[in-house]
């Protein structure tokens, strides 16, 4: 497979080769080397080629309108007062600017605070899944054992499965939480309850087992087969253990992957309101934080009383801005690698 | 856990090393043996130290590997999917001090309640089915075509890219719902709806009309109507079949491209005999991902329903609608699959 400079350089080439060609055809006359197929073919082509940038434009820039919209009206909204919200003169530029909905809107929420901890049970939870996935992923990739097809099948369970589907068991498990009936031995018959801690996130993370862990074992999976085997090999040669092998050799070597899973890792669970809200009871995330955001307004700004319909939009939009801001200023330095790193990192395949 | 890693390390390697030099050894003196006495039915070589065969020992790096995810998942998803399935069979009443939940079983009147005596559930559910068997096919030409255009080489690709995936970074958790104004509070007019107020069109209408077809099909002028209507969702839910199609378009050797060049194919042909079959893999996994994201949505009916449940405490009458669900997906899913399979095209090799 040709490198991208390869095909710029031969793309180039072969434009310079044919401008020239088609000079000297027009020269002697066009008729004599061509059929009159082939003059129709590339005058369809020289059309197209006139025509479908337009159309390209106006396509990429009627979607991106329609993708930037929220985003928009997000920031027309947040930073305008709350009474220039019902002024049908405004669309898009309210008349003067305030910071006052976003101050309230980070009093409410606890911004400082959520912010921190949820950023605390992001990273831990990404850093663990990303390594447990990987390793996991390594073995489906690279070893042939029994069961490995049903085992398998386990992990394209995982996704297909809707976690809604095992909330109830879950909380239990960890409302009640043994593990095999281990804890009880240690803790004189009573089990501990993991309900609003940070472990709900951190232990299926630590087992492979968190946030969308099916579709990052199947990632790494892919990625790993990709590789070729003679690394490994020559690892082996060398007297590296499988272990050792994949620590020196093959991780290394999937460095993009990783990148890419861990991104994914920390937008999906930055986003994540479902094993929040199943597992914690205080407003502990930010996203949770946002989704009740609209019953703390109500209680607190509104003295209980229900608002108006529009009444609440700008802490609301507010809070939306102030909770994908982190996420969002990240993808922007990044969005390289989310798009590069999951072009390489073996999905297709 | 990296020490107890780097001791295996060690002390496989030394093993391997031990191994090789042994074998080499026993080679060595197999074929000396045979050499001196070539009539004498050779012994199979013995074995000292370690007596698992290399494969059987990769085998066992392989569960070794697997290992961390194997318990998780058995703990994490195994486990909550049976005692999840127990519970359909069961009337469930929560009890605190027993571990959670007593259970009386009662055999398959949950489902059958939940088939014949539920109000809205039978109802929803063919609408649900039909509604995602409508919007994928719309979903995946959709993202195919952006995922083309997206490939090519213009001038701000990298922004373009950019946007087109931003709906990843944010469309899932509760930002997304105030996007689209699901709030709670009904009413709360969010970006979306605005976007849809602004732009509302009967546009397809209008052309049937003034062409002067009145109600073809009822079916069609659906179909239409949703992908111009419904042009805000459409585009903020194919996010991830996008990034799926366009990793799977830098696939496509450069060779094949010159080739189809060099030959004179058009754009068009170029889609259907090169574009199209090198891709065909990704349509299978987009279409999963598609359907499983619709179905999984909290936003859709019969989800809406089931989640409502919990409220009332019903748990072993929500598992069994879950599962019913569930169950109805997969063998749609099932079908879909083997369909499409039969017009995938693998590349050897």
């Amino acid at each position: 497979m040709a490198t991208k400079r390869e095909e710029r350089l031969f793309e180039k080439e072969m434009q310079k080769i044919r401008k020239a060609r088609y000079e000297k055809m027009k020269a002697e006359g066009i008729e004599n080397y061509l059929t009159p197929e082939q003059i129709r073919y590339n005058k369809n082509k020289k059309i197209i080629g006139a025509v479908w940038p337009i159309f390209r434009f106006l396509i990429i820039f009627g979607l991106g309108f329609v993708i930037l919209y929220p985003i928009i009206f997000m920031l027309s909204t947040a930073f305008r007062p709350y009474e220039q919200m019902n002024d049908p003169s405004i669309i898009w530029l309210p008349k003067s600017f305030t910071l006052q909905n976003m101050q309230e809107t980070f009093d409410i929420m606890s911004f400082d605070t959520t912010v921190l901890n949820t950023v605390r049970l992001n990273l831990i939870a990404s850093v663990l899944q990303v390594i447990t996935c990987s390793i996991t992923g390594y073995g489906f990739a690279r070893f042939n054992f029994k069961g490995k097809s049903i085992l398998f099948g386990i992990v394209i369970a995982m996704i297909l499965v809707p976690p809604q589907i095992i909330t109830i068991p879950m909380y239990l498990q960890y409302a009640f939480f043994d593990l095999f009936g281990l804890i009880p031995l240690f803790n004189g018959g009573e089990t501990i309850t993991l309900i609003n801690s940070g472990w709900t996130m951190y232990l299926p993370a630590m087992f492979a087992n968190g946030i969308r862990a099916g579709l990052f074992i199947l990632i790494f999976r892919q990625f790993f087969r990709g590789l070729p085997k003679e690394l490994e090999d020559a690892a082996y040669l060398d007297g590296c253990g499988p272990f050792k092998t994949y620590i020196k050799v093959m991780v290394p070597n999937a460095k993009t992957s990783f990148l890419t899973v861990f991104l994914f890792s920390i937008v999906w669970y930055w986003n994540d309101y479902y094993v929040s809200s199943s597992f914690f009871t205080r407003n502990d995330t930010v996203a949770l934080m946002l989704k009740n955001l609209d019953s703390e307004l109500t209680s607190r700004l509104f003295n209980n009383q229900t608002p108006g319909i529009r009444a609440m939009i700008v802490w609301l939009e507010s809070g939306c801005l102030l909770t994908i801001a982190p996420i969002l200023i990240m993808y922007i330095f990044l969005q390289r690698y989310f798009i590069e790193g999951i072009e390489r990192s073996g999905l297709v395949g | 856990m990296s020490e107890i890693v780097k001791d295996i390390d060690n002390a496989v390697s030394e093993e391997v090393i031990e191994e090789v030099a042994e074998n080499a050894q026993e080679q060595a003196e197999a074929a000396i043996e045979e050499t001196a006495k070539p009539k004498k039915a050779s012994k199979p070589p013995k074995q000292k130290g370690m007596k698992i065969p290399y494969e059987r020992r990769k085998a066992l790096y392989g569960y070794g590997f697997i290992a961390l995810w194997l318990l998780g998942s058995i703990y994490f998803f195994m486990m909550p999917v049976i005692e999840s399935i127990i519970y359909s069979f069961c009337d469930t009443i929560p009890a605190p001090d027993q571990g959670g939940m007593s259970l009386d079983f009662v055999g398959l009147k949950n489902y059958k309640n939940a088939l014949t005596v539920h109000p809205t559930y039978p109802i929803a559910l063919p609408e649900v089915l039909g509604d995602t068997l409508l919007k994928t096919p719309l979903i995946l030409v959709f993202s195919i075509f952006i995922a083309i255009i997206l490939n090519q080489k213009f001038k701000g690709r990298t922004v373009a890219r950019a946007i087109f995936f931003l709906p990843v970074i944010i469309a899932t958790g509760p930002v997304i719902d105030i996007i689209n104004g699901n709030m709670d509070s009904a009413g709360t007019n969010g970006g979306s709806e605005q976007f849809n107020s602004l732009f509302e069109t009967d546009l397809v209408g209008d052309l049937l009309t003034f062409l002067g077809i009145y109600g073809i099909s009822d079916k069609l002028t659906e179909i239409i109507n949703t992908l111009t209507s419904d042009i805000f969702n459409l585009v903020w839910n194919s996010g991830i079949q996008i990034l799926l199609f366009l990793s799977a378009l830098q696939t496509i050797p450069f060779s094949a491209k010159e080739a189809a060049q060099m030959e004179g194919a058009t754009s068009w042909e170029y889609f259907w005999k090169i574009t199209l079959p090198y891709i065909s893999p990704m349509i299978v996994a987009s279409l999963v991902y598609t359907i499983v994201d619709s179905f999984v949505d909290p936003e859709n009916q019969v989800m809406k329903i089931v989640l409502g449940m919990g409220k009332n405490w019903e748990f072993g009458y929500q598992a069994a609608m879950l599962w019913l669900y569930f169950i109805i997906v997969a063998v749609a899913l099932g079908i879909v699959i083997a369909i499409v399979n039969k017009f995938v095209y693998y590349e050897v090799g």
